[in-house]
């Protein structure tokens, strides 16, 4: 007698062996009793398994659904928020920062940022020769530099005079 | 006409509207069916169901279409299950000896030794057979039991099991023997 085709009992019964294969279990099964058996009580198991009452417990469908849907706006929510943050601070940082070295360029002239000098004699030239701009400083700080960099052109022929 | 399975995914990945809505309709009882299958538990059925799902709409766009729309979710959906089953088995772990797969391994011992002699006086009637089935499954491994569930109650075949389980269609015969031996052995066959 062959061995016992153990594993092919079921695909046997489902149909889904090969032709040479199906020949070789059944030649087997026609010898062993003890397959016939277990195919046999195979197949009632199989039916009951397919016959015996949904042993999930019920759910409620609408409340799987809309659960569902809060996950997923959820997970999707993240994304959509991280893209708002990451996307403001870095242009307002570029700003501000564009907008110090215009003011700094604006203050101290074309040269300002030549190697080698004095830095504090420099800047007390700075202060000594640019005090008008200094003294304009309420108004530089009322004007909104940041968001409007022509303003810094327009420095030096803003007055006290016009700003009323 | 009814649009079929794969036609509603491939809409699901062009995010046309309703497609997501009419899939999860269309599955969404099967899906439970199949997680409760696995986890044996009401919340966490619920839970890796709605997470396949969440897998399907975001991955809807990698569906080939090489196989049938049911296959390729419920692989996503087991996965989803058995991943499950993973996270959590590390803690129980801790408060037990012995997991599925040491349960499964005894069976396996089990299964060698001779039959038990039949005695009549004992057997259940068809009834509390039809009603214990489920019970008993209940003991089998996690892959055992999808691999159940899969043939017995979805229809599907060996092959199919095999490309959702991601293993062989040999492993899957083996699972699906071992799974019947032990079922024949803790209810009995033949009414």
């Amino acid at each position: 007698m062959t061995p016992h085709p153990s594993d092919r009992l079921l695909p046997y019964l489902r149909g889904e062996l090969a032709a040479a294969e199906r020949a070789a279990v059944d030649t087997h099964l026609a010898v062993c009793a003890e397959c016939r058996d277990t195919v046999r009580d195979f197949a009632t198991i199989a039916e009951r398994l397919a016959r015996a009452p949904e042993p999930a417990p019920p759910i409620h469908w609408g409340a799987f659904r809309a659960q569902l849907h809060e996950k997923l706006d959820r997970r999707q929510r993240p994304v959509a928020t991280g893209r708002r943050w990451s996307m403001g601070p870095v242009p307002a940082t570029l700003a501000a920062g564009l907008a110090a070295v215009l003011l700094y360029l604006g203050v101290l002239g074309p040269g300002a940022l030549t190697p080698g000098g004095n830095q504090a004699s420099l800047e007390g030239e700075v202060l000594d020769g640019r005090l008008d701009v200094v003294s304009q400083l309420d108004l530089v700080q009322n004007l909104d530099l940041f968001e409007d960099f022509d303003a810094i052109d327009r420095l030096d022929p803003l007055a006290p005079s016009q700003e009323s | 006409m009814e649009r079929s399975d794969e036609a509603l995914c491939r809409d699901v990945a062009n995010r046309e509207p309703g497609a997501f809505d009419l899939l999860v309709e269309r599955y969404q009882e099967r899906a439970y069916r199949i997680a409760w299958s696995v986890v044996r538990d009401r919340e966490d059925a619920k839970d890796c169901a709605q997470e396949a799902f969440i897998r399907l709409h975001d991955a809807a766009g990698s569906f080939a279409g090489e196989s049938k729309f049911s296959t390729w979710f419920y692989r996503i959906l087991v996965n989803c299950c058995l991943d499950h089953r993973r996270r959590g088995r590390g803690w129980r772990r801790l408060l037990v000896w012995r997991d599925a797969e040491d349960e499964d391994q005894t069976s396996d011992l089990v299964e060698r030794q001779p039959a038990p002699p039949d005695d009549p006086g004992e057997r259940m009637d068809e009834d509390q057979k039809m009603s214990r089935i489920w019970e008993a499954v209940e003991t089998l491994s996690p892959q055992q039991r999808a691999a159940v569930t899969l043939q017995c109650r979805e229809g599907l075949a060996t092959k199919e099991i095999a490309s959702v389980l991601g293993t062989s269609e040999a492993t899957v015969r083996v699972h699906l023997h071992r799974a019947f031996a032990t079922l024949r052995r803790r209810v009995g066959g033949t009414p």
